[in-house]
C-alpha cells in the first residue's frame, strides 16, 4: 500500500517541485502561477523527460569517497570547523538514514548545488540542464533534489519506454512505410509513377508530393534515387523518339547505332532493376522481433545498388542531351569528347558505346578509301560529294565537312582519307581507269582483316591510319602512274612549255614569219581558219612535226575577242587543249595564265623579230658606202652620223631586248621548269602535283612581270615594245632611203664610168636612161634631197632615242626596288658592263 | 621551212676544213658516211635540214659546194669513205686543174671566168631550199683559190643575194713562220678587203693560234693539218649547234649574229673553245662547270686568234660582244652565278660606249657523240684586239710592197693590168680604216668617231677611191 502511495505521491511531488521552482523565479509583482497554464504543463512535461532520462554523473558511486572529497575541499578553504561538523553530520547520515539507498547520489547532489550557488548568479541557467529550452523567461529550472531521486528509480523500464515513445513518434510523423517507398523508387527508376513517388512535371522530376508526410532524410534519399528515373525517362524518350522518327526523320546510321547501343545499356539496367525488385520482396531474417518490420531492401541499400547505374545513366542522359541535334560524324565526335575521361569506368563505358556508334562511320571510311564509294544516305560522313563536271571533280567534287569530322580523326588523316577516295573517283570518272581496283585489292591482301568490313573501329585509329596510308600510297601511286604514263602529263607540260611558252624556237620563228603579215591586218578581217592553216604549216616546217600527233592535235589558234582598231597581233594567241583528265591541272584559270604569258612572250618575240629584221637591213655587207664618195662632205657627215645613231640606238635596244629574253629564258622559264620537274618527280599524289604546277606557273607569272605587284613595270615594258616597233619602221625607212640614194649614185657614177672605161653594162645604162629625170635634176638636187631626207630621219631617230632612253631609264630604275629577287638579276644583266651606272650614277 | 645554210668550200684549205666539218655534223646527227641515217639515230630534236637535205632515197646530202681549181683535195674526198655523201653535181674542179698558183689575182680571175657555172650550182641549191638564210664560205685567205676565187664569190653573192647572210670561216695564215707562200701578205690584204665589205660575219681561224693551241694545250709536238683542222671543225660545228638543236633563243643565223655584230663594220669574230681534245686523244678529264667553262673561254690561251698586241694595247682592248654557246647538261641556274662571278672578278673588259653583256646560249649536245666532259663551251666574240692581226697583215704587206716584190705575177691579170695597183692601195686603206674603227671602239666616244675629222672616216671610200675615179 505504501508502495502505491509512493507511486501516486511521486507525480504530485514533481508537480509541486516545478511549481515551487517556477514561482520562485517569477519576477516580482507578477500574478501567481497557474498550475493549469500551458507553460506550466510544458515545464512539467519537460521535467518528466529529464527525470526519465538516464543521466548519470561522472563519479564513482561511493558515498564515503564523495564525503571525503567534500571534507578535503572544505579544509582546503580554511573551513576546518565546517569540515569537522560535516564529517560528523555525514557519519550520522550514513548510519542513521537507512531508508535512503543511494546515499552517494544525495551527497553528490548537495555538493553540486553548493558549488553552483558559489559559482553562479542565481538567475543564471543551471549548468546541469544546458539544453533545456525555456519557452518563457518566466519558466525556471526545477529544483534538482527530487529529480535525482526520480532518476534513480527504475532505469530499465524508462529506457524501453523512451524507445517505444520514439518509434511511436516516428510512426506518427511517417505516413508511408519504407517498403512502399522502395517499391515506388524502383517504379520511378523505370519512369513509372508509383503510389507516392510521382513525376512532377512542374519541377521536372520524380518526387514525393508534399502532401505525403515523410521525414526529411527519407525524402531526400528518395529524391536522389529518383533522379535515375528522370534520366532514364530522358534516355528512353530519346531512343523511342529516334526510332519512331526513322526513316521519316533522318536519324542516320550513326544515330541508329547510338540508339541501339543505348538500348543495350538500358537492358542491362532493366536486368538490375528486376533483380532489385525481386529482392525488395524478401524480408531480412532478423533475430530481434522488434525490427521485424525492416525489409531487406531499404532505401539506403537501394542507393548503394543504384550508384553505378546512376553514373552511367547520367552519362547517357548527358550524351542524349548533347546529341539530340547532332548527326553522323558530329555525333560521334561529341560522344568522343565525353570519352576523354579519367575514370576508367566511364572511359570503358564510352569506349564500348563509341565502338558501336562509330562502326558505321568506319565502314564508310573503309568503303570510301578502298572502293571510292560514298555510301552516305543520311549525310553523316565527313566527306561530302557534289555533282560537278569532270574537270572540276578533283578540286570541287568532294570536300571535307568539318562539322561531321569527329575529333578522333585528326584533320591530316581526314585529308588523306578524302584524297584517297577522291583519287579513286578521279580515276574512275576522269581517267576511265580500272587499274585502281588492283591497287585496292593489294591493300586488302596486305592489310588482311583490317580492311574487311568492320575490321576496325573506334579506338583503333592507328589501324585506320595504317589502312588509309597504305591505300593512299597505292592509289596515289597508281593515279600518278596513270597521269604520267597513261595521260603523259610530263609530255603535255613540256609541250605547253615548248609551244605556249615558245620554247620550241624554230617553230615560233616560222610561225612568226608566216602569220606575221596576216596579223598586221585589222583583227576583224582575219580568219582564224586561215591562221589554223598557217599554224599547221609552221608545225610541219619545224621540228614540231616529230612531236606526238596527239600533242600537236591539241595545239590551236585562239582569237581573243577584239575591239575595233585591234590588229591581228593584239588578238592572236595559241592555246592548248588539255582535255579530261588533265584539265584538272590545266583549268581554265590556269590556261588563262598561260595565255597571259604567251601574249607577253609572243610580243617580246615579235619585237625581237623586228629587231633582227632591222639588223638585216643594216647588216654589214649592205651599205657599201663606196657609192657615196661623190656626195658633198656635209651630207656625207650627215649620212655617217645618222647611220651611226641608228646603229647605236639599235645596239641599245637590242641589248635590252636580248637580255630581257635571256632573263626570261634562264631566270624565269628554265629555272622554274627545272624546279617544277624536280618537284614533279617527288610528288606523291595529285595534290602535290597540282601544287607544284601552280607554283611553277605562279613563279613564271611573277618573274615575267605579269604579277599584280609589277603592273607598272609591265606597262612600261609594253610601251617600250611599241616604241621599238616604231623604231623598226623608222630604221627601215632610213635604210630604204639610203639604198635608193645608193642606187642612184651607183647609176650616175657607173653611167659616167661606163662612158669612160667602156664597160659593157648595157642594162644599167638602160636603167639610168629610164630614170634620167632623177639624174637630170643634177647632183646638186640629189644632194639636197639626200640632205633633207637624212636631216628628217636624224630628227626622227633623235626623238625616238630620247623617248626610248627616258622610258628605259624609268624601267631600269624601277627594277632594283622590286620585291622579286630575280628582277634584280634582270637589272644585273641589263647593266652588265655598268654602262647605265656610268650614265646615271644614281642608279 | 628550215633556215637553210649553203656551205661553199673553196680551195685546198676550204675543202679540207669543210670536209672535217661535214664529218663532225654527220657524227653529231647520226648520219653514216653514205648519208644514211644510222639505226641508233632515233632521238629527235635535232634539225638536220639546215645543213642537209634528203634525196629521193631519203639519204642525207650536205648543202655544200666543193669548189677548187686543182683536183688534189677534192679527189681525195672523192676517194674517201665520204665519197657518196656529197652531191656530185655540187663538185666543181676547174677543167685545167692547174690551180691558182697561190696567186689571188689568178684565183679571182678564174672565179670570174667560171662564175656562170658556179652560180648555176648556187642557184640550184638556193632554189632547193624553202627559206634560205645564207651562205657559209670556208676558205683560207693566204693561198690563191680560197682567197682569190673566194673573194670573187663574196662579191658575187653580195650582189646577187644581197638579202642573205654571208658568213665565212676564214683561215688566216701562220704569220710567225716564213710561209711557203711568199705572196701571202698580198693575198691576205686583197681578201681582207672583200671580207670587210662583202661578208656579214667573218669567223677568224688563225693558223698561228691553232698551232699554238695544238702545241700548248694539246701537247702535240708537231701538229698535223688534220689535227688543226679537227679543231676548226669542232669550232664550226659548235658555232652552229643552236641552229641545229632549236631552243628558246638563237635559232637562226641572223639571231645569232645580230647581237654579236652591233657595229656592221666590226664583224670579225674570235673563237675560243674548251675543253679541247683531239680525236683519239685520251685527255685528262676535268670537272667542267658552267663557271669553269666560261672562265676558261675568256683566257687568252684558249682563244683561236693570236694576240699580236703589245701589252699597253692589250690592256686597252675591249670586248664589243660575247656569245658563249654552252653544250651539255647544264643547270640553268648556274649561268647567272657564273655571270655574277665573272663580273665581280672583272674578267671581261667591255666597250664603254654602249650596254653590253655576255650572252649565253645553252644548247643540247649530240646524244650520239660521247665525250669525257660534261660541259663544253664555245665563245664567239668581237674583240678589238683583232685589229692587231690586221695591222700585222698590213705591215707585212707594206714590207713586200715597198720592195715591189712579186708584183709581176699580179700584173698579168686584168685587175692589175696596165700597172694599175690601185686595188692594193684601196684594200690597204680599207683595212686601215677597219683597224681605226676597231681602235675607236676602244674609246668611250666611238659614237662621235669620224665626225670631226673627215679624213679619218670612210677612208677607203673617200680619198683613196678619189684617185681611182677620174670623175672626181
Amino acid at each position: 500500500m505504501d508502495e502505491e502511495e509512493d507511486q501516486q505521491k511521486l507525480p504530485d511531488l514533481v508537480k509541486e517541485l516545478v511549481y515551487r521552482l517556477l514561482s520562485q523565479n517569477l519576477p516580482p509583482n507578477s500574478p501567481p502561477l497557474n498550475p493549469n497554464s500551458p507553460e506550466f504543463l510544458d515545464s512539467l512535461r519537460y521535467a518528466h523527460r529529464i527525470l526519465s532520462s538516464r543521466f548519470t554523473p561522472s563519479v564513482a558511486p561511493d558515498a564515503a569517497a564523495i564525503a571525503d572529497s567534500i571534507k578535503r575541499s572544505l579544509a582546503a578553504r580554511g573551513r576546518s570547523s565546517d569540515a569537522l561538523s560535516f564529517a560528523d553530520l555525514f557519519s550520522k547520515f550514513a548510519h542513521k538514514a537507512q531508508s535512503v539507498n543511494n546515499k552517494w547520489a544525495v551527497i553528490h547532489l548537495l555538493n553540486k548545488i553548493s558549488q553552483d550557488t558559489h559559482l553562479h548568479h542565481f538567475h543564471h541557467p543551471p549548468p546541469l540542464l544546458p539544453n533545456l529550452p525555456l519557452p518563457h523567461p518566466t519558466t525556471a529550472p526545477k529544483p534538482y533534489s527530487n529529480g535525482a531521486l526520480l532518476i534513480s528509480k527504475d532505469p530499465d523500464n524508462r529506457r524501453d519506454n523512451a524507445f517505444r515513445d520514439f518509434l511511436a513518434l516516428l510512426r506518427e510523423e511517417t505516413e508511408v512505410s519504407e517498403e512502399a517507398l522502395v517499391r515506388d523508387v524502383l517504379y520511378a527508376c523505370q519512369a513509372v509513377d508509383g503510389e507516392f513517388v510521382k513525376f512532377d512535371s512542374r519541377t521536372n522530376r520524380y518526387a514525393i508530393p508534399d502532401s505525403v508526410r515523410v521525414p526529411r532524410p527519407t525524402r531526400s534519399i528518395v529524391h536522389g534515387l529518383c533522379e535515375l528515373g528522370f534520366l532514364f525517362r530522358k534516355v528512353s524518350g530519346y531512343i523511342s523518339q529516334s526510332m519512331d522518327g526513322f526513316p521519316a526523320e533522318d536519324v542516320g546510321t550513326v544515330g541508329q547505332a547510338f540508339c541501339s547501343a543505348l538500348q543495350d545499356e538500358l537492358s542491362e539496367y532493366y536486368k538490375l532493376l528486376a533483380v532489385l525488385e525481386a529482392q525488395s520482396l524478401n524480408p531480412i531474417p532478423l533475430v530481434s522481433e522488434s525490427a521485424a518490420s525492416g525489409n531487406y531492401l531499404s532505401l539506403r541499400r537501394l542507393a548503394v545498388w543504384l550508384a553505378e547505374p546512376m553514373v552511367k545513366m547520367r552519362l547517357m542522359a548527358d550524351l542524349v542531351d548533347k546529341c539530340r541535334v547532332l548527326r553522323g560524324g558530329a555525333m560521334a565526335g561529341a560522344i568522343h569528347l565525353h570519352a576523354q575521361h579519367g575514370d576508367p569506368m566511364v572511359h570503358e563505358f564510352m569506349r564500348r558505346l563509341l565502338q558501336r556508334v562509330c562502326s558505321s562511320l568506319f565502314e564508310m571510311v573503309r568503303r570510301w578509301v578502298l572502293e571510292g564509294e560514298l555510301e552516305d544516305i543520311f549525310a553523316e560522313f565527313f566527306i561530302v560529294g557534289q555533282p560537278v563536271k569532270a574537270e572540276s571533280l578533283w578540286r570541287e567534287g568532294y570536300r571535307l565537312h568539318d562539322a561531321m569530322l569527329p575529333l578522333f580523326i585528326p584533320p591530316s588523316l581526314a585529308q588523306r582519307i578524302l584524297r584517297t577516295g577522291k583519287s579513286i573517283n578521279f580515276l574512275r570518272v576522269c581517267c576511265e581507269d580500272r587499274g585502281w581496283a588492283d591497287a585496292a585489292t593489294e591493300v586488302v591482301a596486305d592489310k588482311g582483316a583490317a580492311s574487311r568490313r568492320g575490321g576496325f573501329g573506334y579506338g583503333e585509329t592507328d589501324t585506320l591510319e595504317f589502312l588509309v596510308d597504305d591505300a593512299a600510297k597505292r592509289i596515289d601511286k597508281h593515279l600518278l602512274d596513270v597521269i604520267f604514263n597513261g595521260y603523259k602529263f610530263r609530255e603535255h607540260c613540256l609541250a605547253i612549255k615548248r609551244y605556249l611558252l615558245l620554247g620550241q624556237g624554230d617553230f615560233v620563228q616560222y610561225l612568226m614569219d608566216i602569220v606575221g603579215p596576216e596579223l598586221s591586218e585589222p583583227a576583224n578581217t582575219i580568219s582564224s581558219f586561215k591562221l589554223s592553216g598557217l599554224l599547221e604549216t609552221a608545225i610541219r616546217a619545224s621540228n614540231a612535226q616529230y612531236d606526238d600527233p596527239d600533242i600537236l592535235d591539241r595545239l590551236r589558234v585562239k582569237m581573243m575577242p577584239h575591239e575595233s582598231g585591234d590588229r591581228g597581233w593584239d588578238v592572236f594567241s595559241l592555246e592548248y587543249d588539255a582535255r579530261v583528265p588533265l584539265d584538272t591541272v590545266f583549268t581554265e584559270s590556269v590556261m588563262a595564265s598561260y595565255l597571259k604569258i604567251f601574249n607577253f612572250l609572243w610580243k617580246l618575240r615579235r619585237v625581237e623579230h623586228a629587231l633582227t629584221g632591222a639588223w638585216k637591213t643594216m647588216k654589214p655587207n649592205c651599205i657599201t658606202s663606196n657609192s657615196f664618195t661623190r656626195l658633198q662632205h656635209a651630207v656625207k657627215m650627215q649620212l655617217v652620223s645618222t647611220l651611226r645613231r641608228c646603229q647605236v640606238l639599235w645596239v641599245e635596244i637590242n641589248h635590252f631586248i636580248s637580255n630581257l629574253q635571256y632573263y626570261i629564258m634562264f631566270e624565269v622559264l628554265e629555272v622554274s621548269w627545272s624546279n617544277f620537274v624536280s618537284e614533279m618527280e617527288v610528288a606523291k599524289d595529285l595534290d602535290d602535283l597540282l601544287a607544284a604546277h601552280e607554283k611553277y606557273l605562279h613563279s613564271i607569272v611573277e618573274k615575267s612581270l605579269l604579277g599584280e605587284l609589277s603592273q607598272s613595270l609591265s606597262k612600261s615594258l609594253f610601251v617600250i615594245f611599241d616604241l621599238i616597233l616604231r623604231f623598226r619602221s623608222r630604221a627601215d625607212r632610213l635604210y630604204e632611203g639610203i639604198h635608193e640614194l645608193q642606187a642612184r649614185m651607183t647609176e650616175s657614177s657607173s653611167s659616167s664610168r661606163d662612158q669612160n672605161r667602156s664597160h659593157s653594162r648595157k642594162q644599167l645604162i638602160d636603167k639610168s636612161a629610164e630614170q634620167g629625170s632623177w639624174i637630170a635634176d643634177g647632183r646638186k638636187a640629189l644632194t639636197q634631197r639626200a640632205g633633207e631626207f637624212l636631216r628628217n630621219m636624224g630628227q626622227d631617230l633623235d626623238e625616238i632615242a630620247k623617248e626610248y632612253s627616258s622610258l628605259q631609264e624609268e624601267f631600269i630604275s624601277q627594277l632594283p626596288v622590286q620585291q622579286h629577287v630575280d628582277l634584280k638579276f634582270l637589272f644585273f644583266r641589263l647593266d652588265f658592263n655598268e654602262f647605265y651606272r656610268r650614265l646615271c650614277p644614281s642608279m | 621551212m628550215p633556215r637553210e645554210i649553203i656551205t661553199l668550200q673553196v680551195g685546198q684549205c676550204g675543202n679540207q676544213i669543210g670536209m672535217e666539218f661535214w664529218k663532225q655534223l654527220c657524227l653529231e646527227h647520226g648520219i653514216s658516211k653514205e648519208g644514211i641515217l644510222e639505226d641508233f639515230a632515233t632521238q629527235g630534236g635535232d634539225r638536220k635540214d639546215v645543213f642537209f637535205y634528203q634525196a629521193d632515197d631519203q639519204h642525207y646530202i650536205p648543202r655544200a659546194l666543193l669548189i677548187d681549181l686543182e683536183p688534189r683535195v677534192i679527189n681525195g674526198i672523192q676517194n674517201s669513205d665520204y665519197r657518196n655523201l656529197y652531191n656530185h653535181e655540187n663538185i666543181f674542179v676547174s677543167d685545167h686543174g692547174g690551180g691558182a698558183g697561190n696567186n689571188w689575182a689568178s684565183g679571182y680571175d678564174q672565179g670570174k671566168n667560171v662564175e656562170e657555172d658556179i652560180m648555176d650550182m648556187i642557184d640550184r641549191e638556193a632554189d632547193g631550199s624553202d627559206s634560205l638564210e645564207g651562205f657559209v664560205l670556208c676558205h683560207s685567205i693566204a693561198g690563191g683559190t680560197g682567197s682569190g676565187m673566194g673573194s670573187y664569190l663574196l662579191e658575187t653573192l653580195n650582189d646577187r643575194y644581197s638579202k642573205k647572210l654571208v658568213q665565212t670561216y676564214s683561215v688566216f695564215p701562220n704569220q710567225m713562220e716564213t710561209s711557203d707562200v711568199v705572196v701571202q701578205p698580198y693575198n691576205s690584204l686583197l681578201t681582207l678587203k672583200r671580207l670587210t665589205l662583202n661578208a656579214d660575219c667573218v669567223v677568224v681561224l688563225d693558223n698561228t693560234a691553232l698551232n699554238r693551241i695544238a702545241v700548248e694545250r694539246l701537247h702535240l709536238s708537231n701538229p698535223t693539218f688534220a689535227q688543226t683542222n679537227s679543231l676548226v671543225s669542232t669550232v664550226m660545228s659548235a658555232s652552229t649547234t643552236t641552229l641545229r638543236y632549236p631552243g628558246y633563243m638563237n635559232n637562226d643565223l641572223v639571231g645569232l649574229l645580230s647581237s654579236l655584230i652591233p657595229t656592221p663594220r666590226c664583224h670579225f669574230l674570235m673563237t675560243g673553245y674548251t675543253p679541247l681534245t683531239v680525236e683519239r686523244q685520251a685527255n685528262v678529264i676535268r670537272k667542267t662547270t658552267v663557271l669553269d667553262v666560261m672562265r676558261r673561254l675568256l683566257q687568252a690561251k684558249n682563244i683561236m686568234v693570236s694576240s699580236y698586241a703589245r701589252t699597253k694595247d692589250a690592256s686597252q682592248a675591249k670586248y664589243i660582244s660575247i656569245l658563249n654557246i654552252i653544250q651539255g647538261e647544264v643547270d640553268p641556274t648556274q649561268v647567272h652565278e657564273s655571270l655574277q662571278r665573272i663580273r665581280e672578278r672583272k674578267l671581261v673588259n667591255f666597250i664603254e660606249w654602249g650596254p653590253a653583256s655576255i650572252q649565253v646560249a645553252l644548247s643540247r649536245k649530240s646524244p650520239y657523240v660521247q665525250t669525257s666532259h660534261r660541259v663544253s663551251g664555245l665563245m664567239l666574240a668581237s674583240h678589238t684586239s683583232i685589229r692587231h692581226l690586221f695591222s700585222k697583215t698590213l705591215s707585212q704587206y707594206e714590207k713586200l710592197r715597198k720592195k715591189q716584190a712579186f708584183i709581176d705575177a699580179y700584173r698579168k691579170f686584168p685587175m692589175f693590168a696596165d700597172n694599175d695597183l690601185s686595188e692594193f692601195d684601196e684594200s690597204r686603206d680599207i683595212i686601215e680604216s677597219l683597224v681605226d674603227e676597231y681602235k675607236a671602239c676602244e674609246s668611250p666616244d666611238y659614237i662621235k668617231w669620224g665626225m670631226e675629222d673627215p679624213n679619218n672616216m670612210l677612208t677607203g671610200e673617200g680619198n683613196a677611191t678619189g684617185s681611182l675615179d677620174p670623175n672626181q
